[in-house]
């Protein structure tokens, strides 16, 4: 079990990133090499400056907004809580006064962060299941979303735990120092990572986010780095 | 499907994959937000018109034959093999879809449906399972320009029998030809459609505004455009640019008809004249106050529909309004916003089938007939051959009761002498 454990901590996170940094750089690579499309075919009509109405497309999502409300606002709530997942991450490896403009606890969101995602990724996940998303749906959308409810899931009942009902197992400074070594590239699993209990969950987080890592690259999620290119499109 | 065929239609494919195609076929969330978008998915209400679902089916192709996870894992995505039933499927995606571009409005990311089937119709031609009739129109196009030498003459006579219905519209100066052709240096060169009801209208306007035109050889109908043949797109299109070369004029002005305008402006981009629409012609002399109209009472509201390939995709919006202020006082918006406009259900080469799939025009543009209806226009008024063609027979198959008008043609009839 410790093997199987220090294979999913060390070098399957490694080799995740890799692949993460490899594969991502490789796709956006192979796309920017190819020829590019002359004439552009916009939508009119067209408003300037083109570069910040494909910024406000990219990131407010007005079309959705406009055609529907409520699915605008769980992707809104979604997306936001992500990149408040990822400011919280960064925290887990270090202090950041930046960060800490408002002051707060670690893990950054007092569990709602978590929670946020959890259920609106079971939304996105079961609005597929209704027709006519259903009929549009393919198996890796649902294995994709599965995925990242795994990850979040697990990743937030350890902050859950903590935070809601008193597990004080493994502290943030525990998963600070497991994920520094790691970034130096020194790694240090401490006793409290793998022993038995709430630590099983930390093993499973890093399990499915290093599958999510691996197979990013390769699936729809690559629209977090396409959908700017794309609107600059529409935008002319 | 033998080995050596379906090696050639890959390559087809592989000749449409640009950066922009690239990623229309890597991003889809399948979402679903396109799916009121579309016309005849809004009037059928089946999933097979969903925008998302006709890219799908491109998508899976390519994810078979362009993708390394296609082709190690492809049940995940549920790539396909290409094979006779799917081209089947294309043919049915490829030619219900009017490339109106209105799904483009809805996708989050902006993924242009019309451009996916794109591929889909190349791959029909290199099949030989495009529609017939469409590839003959195309062809005919073709060889027509190529023989032109043949019919200069007699187009030159039909032309001088049309001089008499320009003059009773506007009459011309003394010694001024109502119909120049083949001028050289004209400021203008005006690319109509065959038929007399789109050269009168204009060249009296022409006439009125006092301008330095001159009538191209040349009709501005893209068969080629509408059956999906970039070659032969090209062809009808360089022979209008060199014509317009060969006269040095300044403009190139393209008459009623949305996919001459929107291939002809896309690309002339670098050449050494500009691309317009009649209708921004129209609007500008009104503007510049080189022509007058009379606002005769004209026969109950009007509303305008808004051809896609002029309105969103070509961007004349504005223009239309302008002309139609100056034409009465009980003008009617059909859609909040013009780039949100239903589209008539006839583009993309489906009204040149005829009366083959006239049953499913009508069908799945009951969406664009509630618009109309909902108006309460006794006017009807449109900027494209196409739109006036199905916007008449919706009208008959739907007893609008409105009446369906060009708006060269209103702006013809309405000349007033200053």
């Amino acid at each position: 079990m410790a093997l199987i454990y220090y294979l999913i901590l060390v070098p399957m996170v490694y080799a995740a990133f890799a692949v993460f940094v490899f594969g991502t750089g490789f796709r956006l690579i192979k796309l920017w090499l190819e020829p590019k499309r002359a004439p552009q075919m916009p939508i009119f009509p067209i408003r300037r400056p083109r570069l910040l109405w494909a910024l406000y497309d990219t990131f407010l999502l007005p079309t959705v907004r406009r055609h529907n409300p409520f699915f605008w606002f769980i992707l809104m709530l979604f997306h936001l809580s992500f990149l408040l997942l990822i400011i919280g991450h960064l925290e887990l490896i270090d202090d950041y006064r930046w960060i800490q403009i408002i002051p707060h606890e670690l893990f950054l969101g007092n569990g709602l962060v978590g929670l946020i995602l959890s259920v609106s990724l079971l939304y996105f996940l079961f609005r597929r299941f209704v027709s006519p998303n259903r009929d549009l749906s393919v198996p890796e959308d649902y294995y994709l979303l599965i995925l990242l409810f795994l990850t979040v899931l697990f990743g937030s009942q350890m902050d859950w735990a903590r935070r809601w009902y008193d597990y004080g197992n493994l502290s943030v400074n525990e998963y600070r120092s497991y994920l520094k070594s790691l970034l130096y590239l020194r790694p240090v699993l401490s006793p409290d990572l793998t022993e038995p209990g709430h630590s099983f969950l930390l093993v499973l987080h890093i399990f499915f986010a290093n599958l999510l890592l691996i197979f990013f690259p390769f699936s729809q999620l690559m629209h977090g780095f396409l959908s700017f290119a794309l609107n600059k499109l529409r935008r002319g | 499907m033998d080995p050596q065929m379906r090696q050639d239609l890959l390559s087809l494919f592989q000749s449409k994959l640009d950066r922009a195609m690239r990623l229309y076929l890597e991003t889809c969330t399948r979402c679903g937000i396109c799916t009121e978008a579309c016309h005849v998915y809004a009037s059928l209400g089946q999933t097979r018109y969903m925008a998302a679902y006709r890219h799908e089916i491109v998508r899976r192709i390519y994810k078979k034959y362009f993708k390394t996870r296609g082709k190690w894992c492809p049940a995940l995505g549920e790539s396909k093999e290409l094979n006779a039933g799917v081209l089947d499927e294309l043919k049915e995606a490829a030619y219900s879809c009017t490339g109106c571009r209105r799904c483009m409005v809805y996708c989050p990311f902006g993924i242009d449906t019309q451009m996916l089937m794109s591929i889909a119709k190349l791959l029909l031609i290199g099949a030989h399972n495009e529609p017939e009739i469409l590839t003959m129109l195309a062809d005919m196009s073709v060889a027509k320009g190529e023989t032109l030498e043949l019919y200069k003459e007699s187009y030159k006579t039909y032309m001088k029998s049309l001089e008499t219905e320009v003059l009773k519209k506007w009459k011309s100066e003394a010694g001024r030809t109502a119909i120049p052709i083949d001028v050289e240096g004209a400021d203008l060169l005006y690319v109509a459609l065959a038929g007399a009801h789109s050269i009168v209208p204009a060249a009296a306007v022409f006439n009125a505004a006092g301008e330095n035109w001159t009538l191209s050889f040349f009709e501005a109908v893209n068969f080629g455009a509408f059956v999906g043949d970039p070659l032969k797109t090209k062809l009808i299109l360089d022979r209008i640019v060199n014509e317009a070369k060969r006269l040095k004029v300044r403009e190139v002005c393209i008459c009623e008809c949305g996919t001459a305008f929107r291939t002809m402006k896309q690309s002339a981009v670098s050449q050494s004249f500009q691309v317009s629409s009649i209708t921004e012609v129209h609007a500008r002399y009104l503007q510049k106050g080189h022509i007058r109209l009379n606002k005769k009472p004209l026969n109950g509201p009007i509303t305008y529909h808004d051809p896609c390939q002029i309105a969103r995709n070509g961007g004349v919006i504005d223009e239309p309004r302008i002309i139609l202020r100056q034409l009465t006082d009980d003008f009617r918006e059909m859609a909040p916003e013009p780039r949100y406009n239903w589209c008539c259900g006839g583009g993309g080469g489906l009204v040149a089938l005829g009366e083959e799939n006239l049953d499913f025009r009508m069908k799945s543009s009951r969406v664009k007939a509630d618009q109309i209806r909902e108006t309460g226009a006794k006017i009807l008024v449109t900027a494209c051959e196409n739109c006036h063609t199905q916007l008449s027979n919706l009208n008959e198959h739907y007893k609008l009761g409105v009446e369906v008008k060009f708006l060269s043609s209103l702006v013809a009839d309405a000349l007033e002498s200053f």
